[in-house]
Parts: structure tokens; C-alpha cells; sequence
């Protein structure tokens, strides 16, 4: 295995130059050219292997260690440990290389095990038969040993061994369909083409016999991109060559559908395939409580430092009297004497480090891990995050983020899929200024009656009858939708009259929701057979187009075109597309009607699409295929030059019409939004849709409100004022009211209801972050961002993918650097989801995309709330005690150890023996917190969805800041200090002696160092443990059984360590210490009295804290307890009262507020029983008056 | 669909309260109203406590003497200068004399003191093999490195017990002696030098390693005494129970102390007339001068004292106890002020919210 990792290596860097070069030429079956072909530089390329594993038999120990190590927390325990090993040192080089080995050999195994389970899925796949043609015979081989030119057949429900370009099918036409559900999760069926000219080869003896070359660009990860051309040289005439793009490649991984066989030739083969590139690993995320971990950590060494070098400087001044440094009773060897002055210093120095390493106890990272390990299962397992209708429950996949969900402080949502269902539904069309409405719609389900059409204007003239069938005839032809066979089972979505089956799949659900509409209005999409697409007519006439064109849909263009040829040989161009991106190109039509019937639609929350088409005479045809053509088979900025060929195509156009689609919001999706605003979170919609849908759907889901005063940074507007002008009038209106009214510190939201909402456009963002010329870049940028920050909601619409993230961007490297969400559920949302700093994908209808690309995914938007309101909460507490417990226990055990330095001379006694400082932080301090890390709850879960103010408790870090770290240390500080001294008073002056009762003579028994120590040691368990305790607020039994159960094995364990002569020890100085430190009174009493010392002031701060500046959570919390004791007067709900008995007005404004269009909009304002007018234009009626400049 | 409907039943997850996060729990709250009785119960717990603590330890007698000898304070004098700047110091004996007026209540405990004497040194503390003092013959001739450089003597034979510890065994001698009627003659009081060590370590830690031919002696032969032991170890005493490595002293001092100042116990005294205590009258100690403690800045103590049932004398713990209990009074009437006077804000805060 080693030896081909080299071979390619070698082959690498032998092959040098050639790997430069922008396209690789194949042979086809490495059937050479005749010559007189173009120059051919060869190239090597790899087999067909796959490797996804990291290590090898061999090189896995050296290689992971080394992959270990560079983790700087192991580094830093390694230097610890060699410094040990190298240098007399106070302790052991067990104490510390134990815990490191444990460490070090437990993510060794994990890593090995996750590696060998690649290893087998490598071998499974790299043995796995192919079939492929050899001197036109089919032969059977391994598939790593397939190589690029190879001819490979793929049978029904095979997946392709490597990226193909597809020759021939055995259907007639050429097509083959493939799912990629293993690549990009979406099952959908697609259609991929075959090269036109070798499409009829169907024996093996024909495709043998093909002479060919390829060439194409070199391998790069886009799924979607593919660039390249054929050169077909058959005997007599010169090369054909055909372009080759996308619908021609056949991917690794993907899997063969409803076709029998296909033949293909291997143009990447193994790591350079485009699923093996894609299979690069995310970069990793960090959350914000790591990063305040890590600054912690420096501080705690810079602590470390300071105290080595503090006691090797005053170890070496209470030395320089001669008596002191080598008293008669303990004389120097005279090696010792001779050393070097400062290599001494110097081994003092390293010696005080290691005596002091532990207060960075490796096992706090190994806690750390562990605790988001195994945290997220409980996200994983959350029944209230399943959905029941599709099965599906949240992904968790990275767990290094469990904690940043309890930080959010804005959460960028895309719209479509993730605030609404994605479930598309024909409303409308308006053909010419008459509005048809399907009525025939009960319960969703169509009746197969087709003749309603609901006429709602005046009946239309003769030619109008004409326009209208056009119009559905281009809604029938201008799209991409497939027909499923009816043999498929198994697709996600079937046509309820199932009789006559049409089950139409596609990527786009718009574009399923129209021709599943204009099915309804009398016109059936059939089928796409052999370029020609089949409808059936309101007469139940079967009309065959011919498929001339498709001018494919992108998110830039925002339409999509198609030619075809009728059957009377008239060739149409129909284009649909945003309004926006189709009024421009009108030249004829009524524009105005239709343009204000769009508008109207995407003011009640509608997805538009206008229709428009185009009469092509032969030779107008002609020159449109030339120019696509020449496009099509360019190599270099084939994309640029494809988009400048539809321009110019696609212009001149007659307007048809418009349509109208509606996305239902998801289930309480307002809800969910609500209660994220309310929990301090700034809510922003990013969306490519139009500004009114989105608008519409922002109001639908109570994003904006009827009192918030909309402002608007639109192209319109800035149509009429310059950028500058717009930015520093919206500033100013903003801060005006910041300024003068108060507002609540938290969320921005002023507190008497005057908000605003920002509406921003791409073109106007991309406007605001384009650096400026005189190079003042980021001056807008600034002023965007204040208002941005005034703002209770912001809608960005007409975003491109990329803007999306470049939003996130700005936001997240804005001055407060604040923590992002973003949330999405298909392709376009991936790079802002990558983006922020977590990422939810929302398991949707458009594919996997984006829940594989996230951190978290979520099957609903909604379960948005529990996942950061309950379990973000829930992990930012936990691990926020996690990280600030663990210095602090690690204080409270190395500070009287630095302190016993000025009692024992500085020279290096440890305090306490071997195996307690081995064993504290791995045993008997270990299990409470991590138990407590994954089961507290300071409020109960219900209490926290119900009340999303609480997260405000926590935002910003609250629990990590400089403030609570430095309480945290000082009161490891101050315990410390009350142990130490504590059991110094008890010892010094005079005896603190056992009376030996129980042994057979009953003496007086004087302790010694071990006894100091292990009485320090003792306070120190058990009041650390006790401090858990008391920060616990959430005893299950499993906390009652590692709390208690620590501090009694804590005991047993001493007994036992003390109570036998270990044999492989060579020094026995704990025997009978703990034991016999148990029969004295005294010492039971101090343990008493220091434990209480040390907890007190603990106990006192949470007191007092709770009872003077209570926080909202600690109010909760009163509550439930006066609730727990009976208290008469409060009930659950007694917020809600209070709230409505403070603020009338609120609750009038509330009951009126957007409910919108039906049913499933109304949220019940919790708690209130009035009755919900569904008043849908009360709101808008609302927005209106608050916004009296802006056209409607 | 099979498949997919047995991996929807995997995807379900499982309903259990452990799984769910809602397992049973007590939800305790560390609230004012509860936290106050425990103070004052807490309080008035330690005061008591306090107070027992500190009148039984105020109940004990001790009776201190520096016998370091710096000049002109004691007789010891005469011996501190003699020893002063040679190695190993002669012999030299001086005497204390103390008188009691009335009876010093029994049992009395003879210890000595030893300031800035640094037995928690580091390297002192790890110059000794437990090995050896457990009579392993091996260990007797291979003593461990940490011993160095009192680890073999100067002609090469492994020392036995090695280290500095054992070299440094502390050798002063005492003898108490009583004189009931003034100008009578002084009577020597028994001194109990038995079981003054810890009894495990005495009876398990600390073995002699086995005889030759029925002969501690000859069991040690090969090895050297420590550079500063005028006797070799088999000879500590004449008591063959009391001698070699059980030596009572020896144990005692193996036991190296927590803190440059410490105390160990010398003899007790509770045999015949004095078992109920030392009677009123004069006294003298005799001092085998023989420690040298001032080469470091160190001071010699005797002190006579009786324990109770708390130990010996230890003001600090019922001083301590005393202040934490008078603070936990102190802090919950604090509270209850607090909680009296911002418990009716609180609640309008509630009917805020």
C-alpha cells in the first residue's frame, strides 16, 4: 500500500510539468488517434483506488503520535514528562506520564479503530468487480485497477467506479438517470446524456471499436461543473468534435437508475475523482467557550512560570547562607556541589515547573472531549427535535460546537425550505391581465376534474383565448421537470390520481408546483421523449415539441429558457423567470397589468414567476444555435461565455403572464422567531426571493412587526439617491431614537415598540461593500453595520449564494465580534453555513446538501428553538462550570503546594504523595463534573422554552468572562490558602496527635509530613467536591451515586494505598498515614472546620447574589421553588398576566398583529383566549401608514 | 421500503427519561430562606464546638525549656559553646531544674523540639530506603542511590540504615529526677520509652533484617554505621526488642516532619508514683548533650505536657472554631437584614416581569 503511495509520489514529481497543464487528454479504450492528430503530451494518472484512510499498518504509530503531539496541550505534558525523565525532579515521571500514555493510547485506538473501518470500506471498494471493455470483450476486474481511457459498462443499480463520460445507453435515446443520493443527497432521479455521436453504439464490439480522444479540464471538486470536448475520428472525414459538460459526466458514486446498462470511458479515476475530492475535510470550527479556554490556559501558565520562577529566586536567596543550603544533617554529594551555578538555577527552575505542572491537568481536555462526545448524543436522542413525518431526527455532526449554540447572537435564516415548507402550491396565474384560479382544491388534494378554471376578471376576447393557451402550453414546455415511470415506488412524491400516473420530479419544487397547477388548469406535461416533449391539451389531444434548447436556469440570470419546434414548425423561445429579470427584456405585453398583479401576489407572500415567449423564424434559429454552440464547446470561461450567449438571446420578449406559487410557512416558524428575538437573538432573513414575498412571509412569521418602521436600501431607492445620501438618512433615523429613548441594552429593541427592520437588496449590499474608489473602504461598511446593529430584524433579499456568506462574514468580523448562526436547507445556503460560526441545515426537500455541510442539522425550523434555547443553554452552562471548575480545582491543589515551598526550604517537596497527585485529577475529582456536564439542569428545559429571556443570562460568554474567571480563581486562591494554613496552624506550635486507641497499646502519636499532606489533600477532595455539590442544582441519582460515590472511593482508596506494604513500591511512606490521621480527633475537626471555611464564602456570594441582584434565570428557578412550596398566588402563568396587566397595549397591538391569510398562521398568543380575526390586511394596512413613501 | 422503514425505526429515538434528560431529580436551591437557619444552626453548632475545643486544650499543661544553651541563658551554655565548630561535638552534660507548686496532671509526656531543622527538605526526606529498614538482606548491601552521599562509607561498605535522615538521628539523652522535700535527694523518675512510635510502623514498616546465626550483629556485618553514629545500629540499645532498625527513637525520628519546627515525643511518664501525674516539688533533668543545632540556627526544646482527649495542647482549632461560628452568626443576621429588607422588592420585581 506504502509502495503505490510512493509510486504516485514519484510518478508526481517525475511527471512534473505536465501536472500543470489546464486539460488532460484521454484516449478512449487507449485506442491511439491516427496521426496527424493534435500533439498528445502524455500523463500519468492514478489508479483507480481509493484511500480514504489516514494511516497505514506501519506508519501508524509514528504518524498519529506525531499527529497527537502537535496537539499543544500534549505537547506541552510531553515536555513535562521528558523534563521529568531527564532531570531529578520533585515527583515521578509516572505522575505525569501516566495520564499522558492514558490519553495519548485512548485517541490512538479510537483513531485506529475509525481507521481501520476505512481501511475495510477502502478494500470493499476498491475490490469490487467492474466491468469493462477489452479488445471489444467484456472482461471482469478489480476496480482499483481501472485506469483513465478504460471503457467501463455500469448495469441498473450499479454505482459508477469513477467519474465517467457517458458513450451509450441501452435506451434509445441516450439518456441514462442516475441518483446521487450517496454524493449530494438528493434522490431525485436526474437525466444525463450520452454523446450525441457514439449514442447508437450499443454491442461491445461497437464501443471497442471507437477511436477517440478526450479532453478536459483537470479534476477539480465541483460537483456541478464539468468542462471538456470529444474528438470522434471515424475513417474517412475529419474529427467530429462535440462539447462536453456536465449532463455528460457520470460520477463516482452515483448510482445508474432505470437503465439497463450504460458504457462509459474513465476520465478520473481514484483520489481524483470529484467525490474524492470533495471528501476534503471541513476546516474545524472553534467555539467561543474554546477560545476563552485557551486565554485561560495562557494565564494559568503564565501563572505557572511566575510561581517557578518566584521560588527558584527565593529558593536561591534563602540559600546563600551556607548553613541553610547544606546543613551538616543533609551534606550535598560532590557531584552536586560542582554543578554549574545556573545549570542548577536552571534545573530548579524546570524542577518547580514540574512540581507545579499539574494546575494544566491534562485530563481537563480529555473531560472537555468527552463531555461533547457524549453530550451530544442527548441532542441527537431529543424526541421533541424528531419529526415523525419523515422520519427524521437532528444530526449532530460536530460535536465541538454543543456550547455555541447557547451563544448565538444572530441568526442569519434563509427563507424558502427553512421558514416555509418548500411545498409549493399553485394559486394563480394572470394571463394578460386575467387572473385564473384552480379551484377545484380541497384539502390539497386535486381532483383529476379538469375544466375548473375559476375565471375571476371578464371573460376573455378571441385573441386573449390564443395568448392563453400559449401561455400554458410555455408553463407545460419551459422547465425541467421529469416524468417518473410508473414503476417507481419509491419516489417521494406521487400524483394522488394515481389512474393516470404523472409523478413529475424535479429540483425545483416551483417549477413541479406550475406544471402540476397548469395540469389543473387543462394541460398535462406527458413525457420527454427523444427531444420531443408530449402534452396533452385541453381537447385531450397529445401535442409533440420538438426540444430544440434548453437555456438552463442559474441563480444569477434568474430565468431559464427553452426552444422548441412545434409540430407545425414554429419555433418558440419561452422564458420564465423573476420579474425583475424578465421586465427588462419586454418589448410587448401588458406590462403594467401584470406588473401590478405580480406585485399584489408578492405582497400577500406569493413567489412570482413571469412568462414570457418569443416567435424565432429559421434563420434567427439558426444564428442562436451558432452562438450556443460556439459557447457550448469553448474550454476556457465556458460559463461567462454561455451567459453573455443567453443575453443575447433572451431579449425582445412578448409577456405572456405571471404566476403565482405560495410556500406555506413552516409550523411555528413565528413562534420559533419570536422567541429568538425575545431571547436577545437578532433574527435576519436572507433570501434570493423578491423584497415583497419576503416581506410578506418577514411579517407572516412576526419577523417584523406592524409597529416596526421599515427602512429600505433597495436599488429603487438608490436609484434616486446616492448610497451615501440613503446610509447616513437611515443612520440618522436610527439614532435619533437610540438616542433619546431608552432601549433595552440586550437586543436593541427599544422597549416602547418603536423597532425597525432594515430591508437590504444584493445589488444595493454589493453597492455598501464594494471598497471605495478613494480607498475609504469600510467607511459604508461601518455605517451599515451601526444601522444594522439599531435594527431589531434585517431582510436581505435577492442574495446570491456568495453574498449570503459575505453577509455572515461582515457580521462575524464586525467589532463585537459576534457569535453567527445560519441556517438553510439547500445547495445555496452551504457557503454561509460554512461560514458562520455554527451551521444548521435544515433536512429538507432540496437535497442533503446542506445538512451534510453543517454542524447540526435539524429536520424542522422550528425545532430551532429547543436546540439553542434548551440544549444551547443547557452546554454553555455545563461546559462553562466545566472549563472554570476544573482551574479551579487544579488551583486549590497546587497552591498549598506552592506555599508548603516556603516551609520545606524551596526544595521541592511535594505535599502530597505520588499517588495522589497522580490519581486527583484522574479519579477522585473526575467523574462529579463530567456527570455534571452532561446532566445539570439549573432550570428545567420547559422553563427555558417557555421564558427565551433567560438566554439573554448567557449571552456574550457570561460565564467565561474575566470577572467570574478571576471569582472563580480567587476562590481557589482563598481555599487554597484555608487548607494550607488551615492544617499549618493544626501542626505547627504544638502536636496534633493521634490517641491510637485503636491499636493494642495506647500511645501518642506524632505525625509527619505525609500526614500535613494527606490532611490537606483530604479538605481538599472533599471540599471540592462538596463545592459541585453545591453548585448542582440537578441531583439525579446518577449524581448522588460519582458525588457521593467519589468521596467514598476517595476514602477506600486511602485505606487501601496506606493500609498494605506495596511491593513494587520503593518507598513506603503513605502506610497507615490515612488511617491513622482517622483516629485522631482533631483532624476530623479541622476537616470539619476547613471544609466549611472553604465552602462559606461560596455559599455566601450565591446568597446574596440570588437575593440582591438576582438574574433571570435565578428568578425562575425562586419561582419554581415558591411554586414546589405551595406559595399561593403564582402560578405558571402569572407572567403572562403580569405582562398583559403592565402593558395593554401591547397585548391589543399582539391580537391584531399579522395573521396572516389562514389558519396556520395564527399563533395563539399563549395563555390568551381571545378570539383571532385572521385580519390579513390589517397589518399591511399598518405598514402602509408607518411607511407612507414606498409604493405598495 | 423495508430497509427504509427499519431505518426509520433506528432514527426513533429511544423514549427513555435518561435519554429525554428528564430523569427524576431532587432540585435543590440554595435560597436565603434556607440557607439562614443553617447559618445560625451552623453557627451555634461551632461556637459550642469552639468552646469545648478551646477550654479542653486551655485545660492542658505544658512546661517548656530552650536548652539550646545560647550563652548565659541555661548551664547548657558550657556544652553549646565546647560543641560549637567541632564534629563530632564531645560529650557533655548539663542539667535543668524546674520546680512544680502543685500536681502536673498525668499522663505526662516528654518531648523535644527542634527548630529550623529541615526534615521536610526534599532532599533530605528522600535520603533513606524503606527497603533496607524493612530488613531486606538485599537492600542492607545494596543501599538505594537516593541515600548518597551517606549511601556507602569512606572504605566502600554499604551504610546501614543509609541516608541522611538516619544519620542525623537525634541523640540527646534525658533523665528526669525528683526531689520530694526540698534538700532531699533526687529520685530518678521512670521514664516509659516504649511504644512512643507508631505501632505499625514499629511492628511492620520497620524490620531487622534476619539474624545470623541467632546474631543481630552478624547480620550487619559488612556494613558500615552512619558517619555520624558513634555505635552501629545494633547496638542502639541493649534491649534486643528495642535495637537495630525497631529501635523506638530511631522510628520515631525515621518519621520525618511536616515543618522546620516540630516536636517529637521523647517518653511518656506513667509509671509507679507518677501515673497520676508529676507531684509538686523540684525537679532537674539531666541532658546528654550531644545535638548539635546551632551550626544552622536551630533551637533544643524539652517540654513536659499532658494531652487530652482532643490531643495535645491546640488552641488554634477552638480559636478557629470560635471565629467561624461567631461569623456564621454574624453573616446570617447580615442575611436576614437582607432578606428582610429586599424580600418585598424582589417580589415586586416578580409582578414586573
Amino acid at each position: 500500500m506504502d509502495c503505490s503511495r510512493l509510486r504516485t509520489l514519484v510518478h508526481r514529481f517525475c511527471a512534473g510539468e505536465e501536472n500543470w497543464v489546464d486539460s488532460r487528454t484521454i484516449y478512449v479504450g487507449h485506442r491511439e488517434p491516427p496521426p496527424g492528430a493534435e500533439a498528445y503530451i502524455p500523463q500519468r494518472y492514478p489508479d483507480n483506488r481509493i484511500v480514504s484512510s489516514k494511516y497505514t499498518f506501519w506508519n501508524f504509530i509514528p504518524k498519529n503520535l506525531f499527529e497527537q503531539f502537535r496537539r499543544i496541550a500534549n505537547f506541552y505534558f510531553l515536555i513535562i514528562f521528558l523534563v521529568q525523565l531527564i532531570i531529578d525532579t520533585p515527583t515521578s515521571p509516572v505522575t505525569s506520564g501516566l495520564p499522558l500514555f492514558f490519553v495519548i493510547t485512548v485517541t490512538a485506538i479510537k483513531q485506529g479503530y475509525e481507521d481501520w473501518l476505512r481501511h475495510k470500506a477502502d478494500n470493499a471498494m476498491n475490490q469490487c468487480p467492474v466491468h469493462f471493455i477489452q479488445h471489444s470483450k467484456l472482461v471482469r476486474k478489480q476496480s482499483r485497477k481501472l485506469r483513465v481511457g478504460d471503457i467501463v459498462m455500469v448495469k441498473e443499480d450499479e454505482t459508477f467506479p469513477c467519474d465517467l463520460i457517458f458513450l451509450s445507453s441501452n435506451r434509445a435515446d441516450g439518456t441514462c438517470h442516475v441518483t446521487t443520493a450517496s454524493l449530494d443527497g438528493e434522490s431525485s432521479h436526474k437525466t444525463h446524456y450520452a454523446v450525441q455521436d457514439t449514442k447508437g453504439f450499443r454491442t461491445e464490439e461497437e464501443i471497442g471499436g471507437l477511436q477517440a480522444t478526450i479532453e478536459c479540464e483537470q479534476p477539480q471538486p465541483d460537483l456541478y461543473k464539468f468542462v471538456g470536448r470529444i474528438n470522434i475520428y471515424s475513417d474517412l472525414s475529419d474529427p467530429v468534435v462535440r462539447p462536453l459538460g456536465s449532463e455528460n459526466l457520470l460520477l463516482r458514486g452515483a448510482t445508474l437508475k432505470n437503465t439497463e446498462k450504460i458504457f462509459g470511458v474513465a476520465i478520473y479515476t481514484g483520489m481524483e475523482t470529484k467525490m474524492a475530492l470533495n471528501y476534503q475535510s471541513k476546516s474545524q470550527k472553534r467555539s467561543a467557550v474554546e477560545k476563552s479556554m485557551n486565554v485561560f490556559l495562557i494565564v494559568y501558565l503564565c501563572i505557572l512560570v511566575s510561581k517557578a520562577l518566584v521560588n527558584t529566586v527565593l529558593k536561591y536567596v534563602w540559600q546563600s547562607e551556607p548553613s541553610r543550603d547544606e546543613p551538616w544533617y543533609n551534606q550535598k554529594t560532590q557531584s552536586e556541589r560542582q554543578r554549574n551555578l545556573f545549570l542548577r538555577a536552571f534545573t530548579d527552575f524546570l524542577a518547580f515547573m514540574v512540581l507545579f505542572n499539574y494546575i494544566i491537568p491534562v485530563s481537563m481536555y480529555v473531560t472537555v472531549e468527552m463531555q461533547k462526545f457524549l453530550g451530544s448524543y442527548f441532542i441527537t436522542w431529543d424526541e421533541d427535535m424528531f419529526d415523525a413525518e419523515t422520519g427524521e431526527g437532528p444530526l449532530v455532526n460536530t460535536s465541538d460546537l454543543n456550547e455555541e449554540l447557547g451563544q448565538v447572537e444572530y441568526v442569519f435564516t434563509d427563507k424558502t425550505g427553512t421558514l416555509t415548507e418548500n411545498n409549493m402550491e399553485f394559486k394563480e396565474c394572470c394571463i394578460e391581465g386575467h387572473v385564473y384560479v384552480p379551484h377545484v382544491i380541497c384539502n390539497g388534494q386535486v381532483l383529476p376534474d379538469s375544466s375548473g378554471i375559476d375565471m375571476i376578471d371578464s371573460s376573455p376576447s378571441v385573441s386573449g383565448r390564443e395568448r392563453e393557451e400559449l401561455f400554458f402550453r410555455a408553463l407545460c414546455l419551459c422547465h425541467t421537470v421529469q416524468v417518473k415511470d410508473d414503476d417507481d415506488v419509491d419516489g417521494p412524491r406521487k400524483s394522488p390520481d394515481s389512474g393516470k400516473s404523472c409523478v413529475y420530479i424535479s429540483s425545483s419544487p416551483d417549477e413541479v408546483a406550475l406544471v402540476e397547477g397548469v395540469q389543473r388548469l387543462g394541460f398535462t406535461f406527458l413525457r420527454l421523449k427523444d427531444n420531443y416533449m408530449e402534452l396533452l391539451n385541453r381537447e385531450s389531444d397529445v401535442e409533440r415539441f420538438e426540444l430544440l434548447e434548453i437555456l438552463s436556469f442559474d441563480s444569477v440570470r434568474r430565468r431559464m429558457s427553452v426552444i422548441v419546434k412545434s409540430a407545425t414548425g414554429d419555433i418558440y423561445l419561452f422564458c420564465k423567470g423573476a420579474d425583475s429579470s424578465i421586465f427588462p427584456r419586454v418589448i410587448e405585453g401588458k406590462v403594467e397589468q401584470i406588473r401590478a398583479r405580480v406585485e399584489r401576489n408578492a405582497v400577500e407572500g406569493l413567489r412570482t414567476l413571469c412568462v414570457a415567449y418569443k416567435k424565432l423564424n429559421p434563420e434567427e434559429y439558426e444564428g442562436v444555435g451558432k452562438l450556443l454552440q460556439a459557447a457550448k464547446v469553448a474550454l476556457q470561461d465556458r460559463e461567462k461565455k454561455l451567459a453573455e450567449a443567453y443575453e443575447q438571446i433572451e431579449r425582445d420578449l412578448v409577456l405572456l403572464g405571471a404566476t403565482a406559487v405560495e410556500d406555506r410557512l413552516q409550523e411555528k416558524a413565528a413562534d420559533t422567531i419570536e422567541a429568538l428575538q425575545k431571547a436577545g437573538i437578532k433574527v435576519w432573513v436572507l433570501t434570493g426571493d423578491k423584497m415583497e414575498t419576503a416581506a410578506a412571509t418577514c411579517y407572516a412569521c412576526r419577523l417584523f412587526r406592524r409597529s416596526t418602521q421599515l427602512l429600505e436600501l433597495t436599488t429603487k431607492r438608490l436609484e434616486e439617491q446616492s448610497l451615501h445620501d440613503v446610509l447616513f438618512e437611515l443612520s440618522k433615523t436610527v439614532l435619533r431614537h437610540s438616542g433619546s429613548l431608552t432601549r433595552d441594552p440586550f437586543s436593541g429593541l427599544s422597549t416602547d415598540g418603536q423597532d425597525y427592520g432594515l430591508i437590504i437588496d444584493g445589488a444595493a449590499l454589493s453597492l455598501v461593500l464594494k471598497p471605495r474608489e478613494e480607498g475609504s473602504s469600510g467607511n459604508y461598511r461601518e455605517l451599515f453595520l451601526e444601522i444594522c446593529r439599531n435594527c431589531s430584524a434585517v431582510l436581505c433579499c435577492r442574495m446570491a449564494p456568495l453574498q449570503k456568506a459575505q453577509i455572515v462574514k461582515l457580521i462575524k468580523f464586525s467589532k463585537e465580534h459576534p457569535i453567527t448562526l445560519a441556517i438553510g436547507d439547500g445547495a445555496n445556503d452551504v457557503s454561509m453555513i460554512l461560514e458562520a460560526h455554527v451551521g444548521i441545515g435544515v433536512i429538507g426537500k432540496e437535497g442533503r446538501q446542506a445538512a451534510r455541510n453543517s454542524d447540526y442539522a435539524i429536520p424542522k425550523f422550528k425545532h430551532l428553538k429547543k436546540m439553542l434555547l434548551v440544549h444551547g443553554h443547557f452546554y454553555y452552562i455545563r461546559i462553562a462550570e466545566l472549563v472554570q471548575y476544573f482551574f479551579y480545582k487544579n488551583v486549590c491543589f497546587i497552591f498549598p503546594q506552592f506555599l508548603y515551598q516556603f516551609f520545606c526550604g524551596f526544595s521541592q517537596q511535594t505535599l502530597y504523595d505520588t499517588a495522589y497527585l497522580t490519581l486527583y485529577n484522574i479519579t477522585f475529582t473526575s467523574l462529579p463534573i463530567l456527570l455534571y456536564s452532561l446532566m445539570e439542569q439549573h432550570v428545567s428545559a420547559d422553563a427555558l422554552k417557555r421564558d427565551p429571556v433567560l438566554y439573554r443570562d448567557i449571552a456574550k460568554n457570561a460565564l467565561l468572562r474575566w470577572r467570574v474567571f478571576i471569582y472563580w480563581t480567587f476562590l481557589g486562591v482563598f481555599d487554597a490558602l484555608v487548607f494550607f494554613f488551615g492544617a499549618y496552624f493544626m501542626f505547627e506550635n504544638t502536636t496534633v496527635t493521634s490517641n491510637g486507641q485503636i491499636m493494642t497499646t495506647s500511645t501518642h502519636m506524632i505525625f509527619g509530613n505525609w500526614t500535613f499532606g494527606t490532611l490537606v489533600f483530604t479538605v481538599m477532595v472533599f471540599t471540592v467536591t462538596l463545592k459541585l455539590a453545591l453548585d448542582t442544582h440537578y441531583w439525579t441519582w446518577v449524581n448522588h451515586f460519582v458525588i457521593w460515590g467519589s468521596l467514598l472511593f476517595y476514602v477506600v482508596f486511602s485505606l487501601l494505598w496506606g493500609g498494605v506494604i506495596w511491593p513494587f513500591l520503593s518507598y513506603q511512606r503513605m502506610y497507615y498515614v490515612f488511617l491513622h490521621m482517622l483516629c485522631s480527633g482533631p483532624a476530623w475537626l479541622a476537616v470539619l472546620l476547613l471544609v466549611t471555611v472553604g465552602l462559606l464564602p461560596d455559599v455566601l456570594k450565591k446568597v446574596l447574589c440570588r437575593q440582591l441582584w438576582p438574574t433571570a434565570t435565578e428568578r425562575i428557578q425562586n419561582a419554581s421553588v415558591r411554586c414546589w412550596d405551595g406559595i399561593p398566588g403564582f402560578t405558571p402563568l402569572e407572567p403572562l398576566h403580569s405582562l398583559g396587566h403592565r402593558s395593554p397595549g401591547a397585548l391589543a397591538a399582539r391580537t391584531t398583529r399579522a395573521v396572516y391569510r389562514s389558519q396556520e398562521y395564527c399563533v395563539l398568543a399563549p395563555g390568551l383566549a381571545l378570539p383571532h380575526g385572521c385580519c390579513h390586511s390589517s397589518w399591511r394596512h399598518g405598514r402602509r401608514t408607518s411607511r407612507p413613501g414606498t409604493p405598495v | 421500503m423495508t430497509w427504509s422503514a427499519t431505518a426509520r425505526g433506528a432514527h426513533q429515538p429511544d423514549n427513555t427519561a435518561f435519554t429525554q434528560q428528564r430523569l427524576p431529580a431532587w432540585q435543590p436551591l440554595l435560597s436565603a430562606s434556607i440557607t439562614l437557619p443553617l447559618f445560625f444552626c451552623a453557627g451555634l453548632a461551632f461556637i459550642g464546638l469552639g468552646l469545648g475545643l478551646y477550654y479542653s486544650s486551655n485545660g492542658i499543661v505544658e512546661l517548656e525549656h530552650d536548652y539550646t544553651g545560647d550563652a548565659g541563658s541555661s548551664n547548657c551554655s558550657v556544652c553549646a559553646a565546647e560543641g560549637q565548630g567541632r564534629a563530632p561535638p564531645p560529650p557533655c552534660s548539663c542539667a535543668w531544674y524546674f520546680s512544680l507548686h502543685e500536681l502536673f496532671p498525668g499522663p505526662v509526656y516528654l518531648y523535644y523540639e527542634l527548630s529550623s531543622f529541615y526534615q521536610n527538605n526534599r532532599r533530605y526526606g528522600v535520603s533513606r530506603d524503606d527497603a533496607q529498614l524493612s530488613g531486606l538482606p538485599s537492600a542492607l548491601r545494596q543501599p538505594a542511590n537516593e541515600c548518597a552521599p551517606y549511601q556507602r562509607s569512606a572504605t566502600g561498605l554499604p551504610i546501614a540504615p543509609c541516608g541522611a535522615i538516619a544519620n542525623s538521628l537525634f541523640n540527646d539523652t534525658f533523665s528526669l529526677w525528683h526531689q520530694h522535700q526540698p534538700a532531699g535527694p533526687y529520685v530518678e523518675v521512670p521514664l516509659d520509652r516504649a511504644a512512643i512510635a507508631w505501632w505499625t510502623d514499629y511492628h511492620v514498616k520497620f524490620r531487622n533484617p534476619p539474624l545470623v546465626n541467632g546474631s543481630l550483629a552478624l547480620a550487619f556485618r559488612g556494613t558500615a554505621p552512619p558517619p555520624n553514629w558513634p555505635r552501629p545500629v545494633y547496638e542502639l540499645s541493649a534491649d534486643p526488642n528495642n535495637t537495630g532498625f525497631v529501635n523506638q527513637d530511631f522510628v520515631v525520628w525515621m518519621r520525618t516532619a511536616a515543618l522546620p519546627t516540630f516536636r517529637k515525643l521523647y517518653a511518656r511518664i506513667r509509671q509507679g508514683d507518677y501515673s497520676a501525674g508529676l507531684p509538686r516539688g523540684a525537679y532537674r533533668v539531666n541532658i546528654s548533650y550531644n545535638y548539635p543545632v546551632r551550626a544552622f540556627g536551630g533551637h533544643k526544646l524539652l517540654i513536659f505536657s499532658n494531652i487530652s482527649w482532643m490531643g495535645g495542647k491546640n488552641p488554634f482549632l477552638g480559636i478557629a472554631y470560635l471565629v467561624v461560628g461567631a461569623l456564621c452568626i454574624l453573616v446570617g443576621f447580615a442575611m436576614l437584614v437582607v432578606y428582610i429588607r429586599y424580600q418585598d422588592q424582589t417580589d415586586d420585581d416578580d409582578d414586573d416581569e
